[in-house]
């Protein structure tokens, strides 16, 4: 009883914190658990803006990763945007991107690193335009683009911690794809927390995001070399969960929630809110100013939020571990990378 | 790094080879049949994909992993149809047929996919060999013999199916009436014409089998991998037609090289998950299966000549 | 009553577009006899023959077979009423063995499985009786073209032909396996087959016909026995008018030596020496015949001087006292060399140029066909026109396809190419193998001309009868040495049959 109300203290304490540090990002918070069972359909939120918007991204609106992310966090502004999907040919996606100008959208959102270059190009063609692309750290110097990037190693270092409590000395398999931009980073800031939590991780970069054979393959080597839990990223990564599945290892996903792959082995996912740095945007843009900065999701300002299983069966003091981690990961206090 | 080249990684490498390389081995071995008789299929992927939807929704429908193969089959079946009506009858060009077949095939599955299905969701991989329901518990002792219980019982029956097929298909090549016809036509189909055999016939019936196996690959592909996606197979058609050059045009020299890819690619990824391979040469480790192929194809080619007739189209006059 | 004819056609007439290919011809055959069908290419041999095997219709006409009125729509109905034929370019499959290739498109005593055993064993009792030896197993890319041959009749006669028609089947074989042939028919039409016999190798057709039908420009022109004829009778009635058979050859003196080859040793393709140590002098004015069975390494010999495979070291070629050895073709034949190969289909012109295209193949980058950096097509018309009226090419157009051309026009038209380079040297490579004998006489004539201008002329041929009406002196190649030269006058063709045999 006495934990009990310690821990409620604590809770009510935590969220305190977390308010205070998210200054000015509103009603953001950096952790959710699922009720189990529940429907995992994003609601549509209330509309933030009059202006059109389009989306162009590289893989499916509905992969449940990179892309699905994006549409989601849209959906959530309540904007209801043109979509061009599965434009994994950069040329494409540059004809479309174009398109969506030459149309007089407003906001044309290329959901790719990949598109930086034909950004560069088309964006000096449509100056009333904006461009919000990522992820990238850095918006190419072009006035009327934004970027955005996740910092998504701080989502995996708690999630590595949480996975080091499960594994121990078992290890932790990690299926990555291509060693860059946001998967680097991921499974670094993993690795660092696992290492921190007493564990350790083997990875092995697929080098191909959409290879689901591949990544199937490299989860079953891991299952095979007696590992206790297993992470991963990409598209491709829905293979490496049926492993998990097939093996009943528990995973941790990010970029999307994967409890719709794994059921309850899903122990918890690294989100990526797009909707906190796209609603700033969307309020400079409709301030006059069309691009001209790059802004990162973070635990702090909610771009990232670690999404509990609630089917998953977690130990309540990891759990709390990993909220004290986020504490400190926002206070500066663990570096995760 | 106690683990290096323990038996046990080496049986496990060699048994992740055999389950790797059978989508490969099924649709090269289709492909075989058709590059006999003259024609080249450069949509395998494309048909390889259409298979695995089928097969894939099938199961979502019904449960059934039977029913699913048998869909990839008639959609391989199907497309074969296709792509034989207009290359022996209206005498099109193979190489952008083909490639016709696969955009088709990419775009078109997809489309299903998006339509059908929507979100990616599991549905039961194919069960191994001591799994199956009724006989498996004769194998399931099998299972556990050391080395040879991994490497030879662990496998689904379509694993079995794949590699039964290979004296299979060189039984039909070399010792049936229809496959001296397919040798004769992908050779010297003026030859054949003159002594009656019926070279668009041949030729259509070849098609038919090569597209239906290719069928049954995708299908074998998403059903292994319990999961479809956009472009799933990413490639595995167009590397199954390098192996039949790779192969020169032999069952069993097909089987050697789908094994040998699977072999690099699944070494690779076992021993860079096991600190084998360091993390640094993950990059080049991952051409090691393209290299090699190049390299064979490159050494092999200058030896081996292949079908006469390949990629000719055949008209009396 | 007689027996009536194995074959009866009758009144046969078929026209394509622009050309009477068979006007009103009657032929029969009988069984047990030879009946040869001489005639020059395009005389409508061809046709007629395509129409008894069924891939033409005939526009009137009939034939019959036995007597009965014969319908034949088909290869495979031609085969059913027990008509074979020897196609000039063999129906073979070269990669299946010699029993597949005779089963093919037959049905199996076992059903869908092949039944190879059986057929060997019938093929062996064939064999037999004939005197083909071949192994039913061995595929047939490792066998000679006279014992592809042979296949290709044993497939006739294992679906028990009663009447086979061989296309210019001795166009390929070497004087030994004519003769050896020869027998084998002999002793087919002992057994009763009646045998149509197509060639334009006048002595051949002498030595084995019982009858001779003559056809010119679609139309019967004679009718004949051996005994009632001779060659200059037969070339006259399929060239419609006087031939000259053997060319006259004026007196030429000697000049100097123009090519000289000295130790030249090659390799072949499977690494082995071709051609081991041989020293050759070709003078102006004259013509020096290399006779041999194909495959002693007159092939690599040619090849070498033509600059298109390498010598060996120690070996010298020169063209007027030009260093040749280690120079390319382009370099060879600016030194003075006209080639007319043996493959010309291969080597001498490109089947999918049209004929202007090939006249002008190796001298395009000559100047005075350019008006700045442009073709000066007007040029190129006159240059080509001129070259195909003097050189007498038989040819639609100069835009025509050079594929669609017959042997003789095509080696015409390499000839015209070739000699109008003005040379020093030419190269001859079998000149007139498979060309008709009005084209056969204007290349040697042509020939002859060039040495009596002082050009030097190296003839490699297997037809020991051009070689004896052309050469001034003929060295004989065995095993890629030269094992003897002759003066022309001191030849006898037993003597050189012998040397050409290693003896």
């Amino acid at each position: 009883m006495k934990a009990k109300r310690m821990l409620k203290l604590f809770a009510v304490l935590f969220a305190m914190t977390l308010t205070a540090a998210a200054c000015g990002s509103g009603d953001s918070t950096s952790t959710t658990t699922s009720e189990c069972g529940s429907d995992l359909a994003v609601a549509a939120g209330e509309s933030v803006t009059d202006l059109s918007v389009a989306l162009v991204a590289p893989s499916a609106k509905d992969d449940v990763a990179f892309t699905q992310s994006m549409v989601d966090s849209l959906t959530r502004l309540g904007i209801e945007p043109q979509i061009t999907d599965g434009t994994f040919v950069v040329e494409e996606a540059a004809a479309a991107i174009r398109g969506y100008a030459e149309d007089g959208i407003d906001i044309i959102v290329a959901h790719g690193t990949q598109y930086g270059g034909s950004l560069a190009e088309i964006a000096p063609d449509f100056p009333e335009t904006s461009f919000i692309w990522g992820t990238s750290a850095d918006n190419q110097g072009i006035a009327n683009v934004f970027a955005y990037y996740p910092e998504a190693d701080q989502g995996g270092y708690v999630n590595g911690l949480i996975a080091a409590s499960i594994a121990g000395a078992d290890g932790i398999g990690v299926v990555g794809p291509v060693e860059a931009g946001d998967a680097v980073a991921y499974i670094e800031g993993f690795t660092l927390g696992a290492e921190a939590g007493g564990s350790s991780t083997s990875i092995v970069y697929t080098n191909s995001f959409s290879d689901v054979a591949l990544a199937t393959t490299t989860a079953e080597a891991h299952a095979a070399n007696g590992v206790a839990v297993l992470t991963g990223t990409s598209q491709s990564a829905v293979g490496a969960v049926n492993v998990a599945t097939a093996n009943d290892l528990p995973w941790f996903g990010t970029q999307s929630n994967t409890e719709a792959w794994s059921s309850d082995l899903t122990v918890a996912s690294q989100v990526y809110h797009w909707d906190v740095v796209l609603a700033d945007m969307i309020e400079k843009i409709e301030g006059g100013t069309l691009g001209g900065e790059a802004m990162a999701l973070t635990l702090e300002n909610g771009g990232l939020v670690m999404e509990f299983n609630g089917c998953y069966d977690l130990d309540s003091s990891v759990k709390s571990d990993a909220e004290a981690a986020i504490a400190d990961i926002i206070a500066g206090e663990i570096v995760t990378k | 790094m106690s683990q290096f080249f323990t038996v046990s990684v080496l049986v496990a490498t060699l048994a992740t080879a055999i389950k790797f390389a059978v989508p490969y081995l099924l649709a090269a071995l289709g492909e075989t049949i058709g590059q006999r008789s003259g024609v080249l299929n450069l949509g395998v992927d494309g048909t390889m994909l259409l298979g695995a939807f089928g097969g894939y929704y099938t199961v979502i429908q019904t449960g059934s992993h039977l029913q699913g193969i048998l869909v990839g089959l008639g959609i391989g079946l199907a497309v074969g149809i296709v792509y034989a009506y207009v290359t022996v009858f209206l005498h099109a060009q193979q190489g952008i047929s083909g490639i016709g077949i696969f955009l088709f095939g990419l775009g078109f599955s997809d489309l299903l996919f998006q339509e059908l299905v929507g979100t990616p969701k599991p549905i039961r991989p194919l069960p191994t060999l001591d799994k199956l329901p009724g006989v498996g518990r004769i194998f399931e002792p099998l299972v556990d013999i050391d080395i040879v219980g991994p490497l030879l019982f662990d496998h689904n029956l379509m694993t079995y199916m794949a590699f039964l097929l290979v004296p299979a298909t060189t039984w039909l090549l070399m010792k049936t009436t229809f496959g001296m016809n397919v040798r004769a036509v992908g050779e010297n189909p003026q030859a054949a014409d003159s002594l009656g055999v019926s070279v668009a016939k041949t030729r259509f019936i070849a098609i038919l089998i090569g597209s239906s196996l290719a069928g049954i690959a995708g299908a074998t592909l998403s059903l292994q991998l319990a999961i479809f996606q956009h472009n799933l197979t990413n490639g595995i058609g167009f590397i199954a037609v390098a192996l039949v050059y790779f192969g020169a045009w032999r069952p069993r020299w097909v089987m050697a090289g789908a094994l040998l890819y699977g072999l690099v690619t699944a070494t690779r990824i076992r021993w860079q998950s096991l600190d084998i391979i360091p993390q640094g040469a993950s990059d080049i480790a991952a051409m090691a299966p393209a290299i090699i192929t190049i390299l064979a194809l490159v050494l092999l080619a200058s030896r081996v000549r292949g079908p006469a007739a390949l990629t000719r189209p055949f008209s009396r006059h | 009553m007689e027996h009536a004819p194995l074959l009866t056609m009758r009144n046969i007439t078929k026209t394509f577009p622009g050309v009477l290919a068979n006007d009103d011809v009657s032929f029969d055959v009988h069984a047990g006899e030879v009946h040869t069908l001489l005639g020059e290419n395009g005389a409508g041999k061809s046709t007629l023959m395509k129409i008894l095997f069924g891939l033409y219709q005939p526009d009137s006409g009939e034939i019959r077979l036995r007597g009965e009125v014969a319908s034949i729509t088909s290869p495979t109905s031609a085969i059913e009423q027990r008509v074979g034929m020897v196609h000039q370019h063999f129906m073979l499959v070269p990669t299946l063995t010699v029993a597949e290739n005779v089963a093919l498109g037959l049905p199996s005593n076992r059903g869908f499985r092949t039944d190879l055993d059986a057929v060997s064993e019938r093929i062996l009792e064939i064999s037999e009786q004939y005197g083909l030896s071949v192994d039913p197993s061995i595929e047939i890319w490792k066998l000679s073209v006279g014992e592809r041959q042979r296949v290709e009749i044993i497939k006739a006669l294992y679906r028990d032909a009663e009447l086979l028609v061989l296309d210019e089947p001795t166009a390929v074989l070497t004087p030994q396996e004519v003769d050896d042939l020869f027998i084998i028919l002999r002793q087919m039409t002992a057994n009763g087959t009646g045998i149509i016999f197509i060639s334009h190798k006048l002595h051949e057709v002498l030595e084995l016909s019982d009858r001779i039908t003559v056809l010119r420009n679609g139309k019967v022109t004679g009718d004949t026995t051996p005994s009632e004829t001779n060659r200059q009778q037969l070339a006259e009635m399929m060239v419609g008018r006087e031939v000259k058979l053997a060319p006259d050859k004026p007196h030429v003196d000697l000049g100097l030596a123009r090519l000289q080859l000295r130790d030249v040793s090659v390799k072949g393709d499977r690494g082995t020496m071709a051609v081991d140590g041989v020293s050759l002098d070709v003078h102006a004015g004259e013509i020096v015949g290399i006779a041999g069975v194909s495959g002693n390494g007159q092939r690599e010999l040619a090849e070498t001087i033509a600059g298109l495979r390498p010598a060996e070291s120690g070996s010298s070629v020169t063209i007027d006292d030009a260093d040749l050895t280690k120079a390319g073709p382009a370099r060879t034949r600016a030194a003075g060399l006209a080639y007319v190969p043996e493959e010309r289909m291969k080597d001498g012109a490109v089947g999918e140029f049209e004929v202007s295209e090939n006249l002008l193949l190796i001298n395009h980058g000559d100047p005075k066909f350019r008006r700045g950096p442009l073709f000066d097509f007007a040029k190129i018309r006159e240059h080509c026109q001129r070259l195909v009226d003097q050189f007498s090419v038989k040819t639609p157009s100069l835009e025509t396809p050079t594929s669609s051309l017959s042997g003789g026009n095509i080696q015409k038209l390499i000839m015209a190419r070739e000699l109008d380079s003005r040379p020093s040297v030419i190269l001859a490579a079998q000149p007139t193998r498979g060309v008709d004998i009005g084209a056969a006489e204007y290349i040697h004539s042509e020939l002859i001309e060039q040495r009596n201008v002082g050009v030097a002329i190296l003839m490699i041929s297997e037809d020991l009868d051009e070689v004896l009406g052309l050469a001034d002196r003929i060295a004989v190649m065995f095993e890629g040495r030269i094992v003897t030269v002759i003066d022309r006058e001191a030849a006898t063709r037993e003597a050189l049959g012998l040397a050409m045999a290693g003896g």
